[in-house]
């Protein structure tokens, strides 16, 4: 009987300490939520780097703009932000924004 | 289903999301230039989704009918893709050094043995207000819900600082927290202040909201509280607190979150300022929350227009409230003090008397007489935005 009570007081105390650890980390995790780019020459080439450090909706909650805008917006994503994207692609990139995102001036 | 393909529909459907909308209050729909998500994220409730990778979620106006702003409702901003998700606190250490006497590691039980600090602050984005600007400016597209009054709790900086000790030299404390780039190329994001701000009275390190501990997404386990100021300052999940000997020159303080060096911290639309300054104090600002945008009200049944007004933590003088598109204005009542760093809440009893369409405009003074203008003021960045806003109405 006095080892039952032991056994239990012990059960109880690691459960105890179990507890507290557990209680101790703090975790969340971050839903996925897909953005769909609109259909066009260079969605794919832009999907393939934006996303690499940021989710699309970064582009569709974009007001329009002039291509001036995006051809600045890429370079600072290039030159700033440390996107590695060659210059070939930030081309086809900043042509498909202003076709897609843009004002058309 | 796997979450390559996981679509917006069923996201919406997952997330527990009430609904997509193609114009959220307050906003114009053909200013947007996409149609707005709800989404609920983990410890918060439904708030608008701006992004998802880093989170930007922004509180639906009618929360600030409630003079404190619920955690689950305080909008989230981060910056860069790998924010933390798991905290271990018996792990988590904040480490102070640089120039400084010693160096510390402080558990978050150190913290909380520092003497204990309590007061409401307006938290708010430097953005705020971004998608209202004409033209046009790149960046997080908020409307005006990038802000929230939460009562904070934590210990003081400068205690922090003092048991460090401070070596003679210094100029600048910079922030840095878990957050993470997603490339080595990625400048992580730490802030400065300069050390006689950094050693204010107010300033704390909080570890919580509204009496409870920091959601994940607001920054748990610790962030930094710099009321009247900018949110870009209030570090969240904070790790690191380094003093230095040199001007900070990290590019999130030296080449973003600045504003034109002129009066107004503005310049004339579309134009690049000749020389700009860290972003720094909020401006004066107010919003009428209650009616909403595009209420029906009813012809000579009383209803009271309220509202919310807040400064660069100078309290608030007084907000007026027009009624006929800014021709006449009245005094109206605020509510509770809770401090200059808190918002104050401001009630107009109005009977409309004539059927049509209205417009209401609230104004706010701080204690130093700094108001609202008319027109909105413009900078590249989105930054400052405190134009007077006009809330139309319609009485039938």
């Amino acid at each position: 009987m006095k080892k039952l009570i032991i056994l239990s007081l012990m059960l109880a105390v690691a459960g105890f300490a179990y507890a507290a650890e557990k209680d101790a980390v703090h975790s969340i995790e971050i839903p996925v939520v897909k953005t769909e780019l609109r259909a066009g020459e260079g969605m794919d080439t832009t999907e393939k780097y934006c996303s690499i450090c940021h989710s699309l909706d970064y582009i569709t909650m974009q007001p329009k703009f002039p291509k001036a805008t995006w051809v600045v917006e890429v370079n600072k994503m290039i030159k700033v932000m440390g996107a590695p994207i060659p210059e070939a692609d930030a081309r086809v990139i900043i042509d498909y924004l202003s076709a897609q995102y843009g004002t058309g001036g | 289903m796997g979450p390559a393909n996981f679509s917006r529909r069923n996201f919406l459907k997952a997330a527990g999301a009430v609904s997509a909308m193609a114009a959220v209050h307050g906003f114009p729909a053909e200013l947007l230039a996409y149609e707005r998500r709800m989404a609920r994220f983990p410890e918060k409730t439904d708030l608008i989704l701006l992004t998802s990778r880093p989170p930007q979620l922004e509180t639906p106006l009618s929360y600030f009918k409630e003079m404190i702003t619920p955690n689950e409702a305080l909008f989230v901003r981060w910056h860069i893709a790998n924010v933390p998700t798991s905290v271990d606190v018996n792990e988590w250490r904040l480490k102070v050094g640089g120039n400084t006497e010693k160096e510390l590691a402080l558990s978050l039980a150190d913290l909380k043995k520092l003497e204990k600090v309590t007061f409401t602050a307006v938290i708010q984005c430097s953005g705020n207000g971004r998608s209202f600007f004409v033209p046009p400016v790149a960046g997080g597209e908020w409307g005006d819900g990038a802000m929230g009054n939460v009562t904070w709790t934590g210990a003081r900086l400068r205690d922090i600082l003092n048991s460090a000790g401070l070596k003679a030299g210094t100029v600048d404390v910079s922030f840095n927290g878990l957050d993470k780039p997603p490339l080595p190329t990625v400048p992580d994001l730490v802030k400065s202040l300069p050390v006689d701000k950094a050693m204010e009275e107010d300033l704390i390190v909080a570890y919580e909201m509204n009496g409870k501990p920091l959601t994940m997404l607001n920054g748990f386990p610790a962030r930094l509280i710099v009321p009247g100021w900018y949110a870009t300052y209030w570090v969240k999940s904070l790790s690191d607190i380094t003093v230095l000997s040199k001007p900070f020159e990290g590019f999130w303080v030296k080449s973003a979150y600045r504003i034109p060096e002129t009066d107004c911290g503005c310049v004339p639309p579309g134009t690049t300022p000749k020389k700009t300054v860290p972003i720094n104090r909020m401006t004066t600002r107010s919003l009428i929350i209650d009616p909403s945008a595009s209420s029906e009200l009813t012809l000579n049944k009383p209803v009271t227009i309220m509202g919310v007004a807040f400064s660069g933590g100078r309290g608030i003088q007084d907000v007026i409230v027009s009624v006929d598109g800014g021709k006449r204005w009245e005094e109206t009542r605020l509510g509770e003090d809770k401090g200059k760093y808190s918002w104050r809440q401001f009630f107009y009893e109005w009977r409309p008397a004539k059927p049509g369409r209205y417009a209401l405009m609230a104004r706010a003074t701080d204690t130093i007489g700094e108001s609202q203008p008319f027109e909105g003021l413009w900078n590249p960045a989105g930054y400052l935005w405190n134009k007077v806003e006009k809330t139309e109405v319609v009485v039938k």
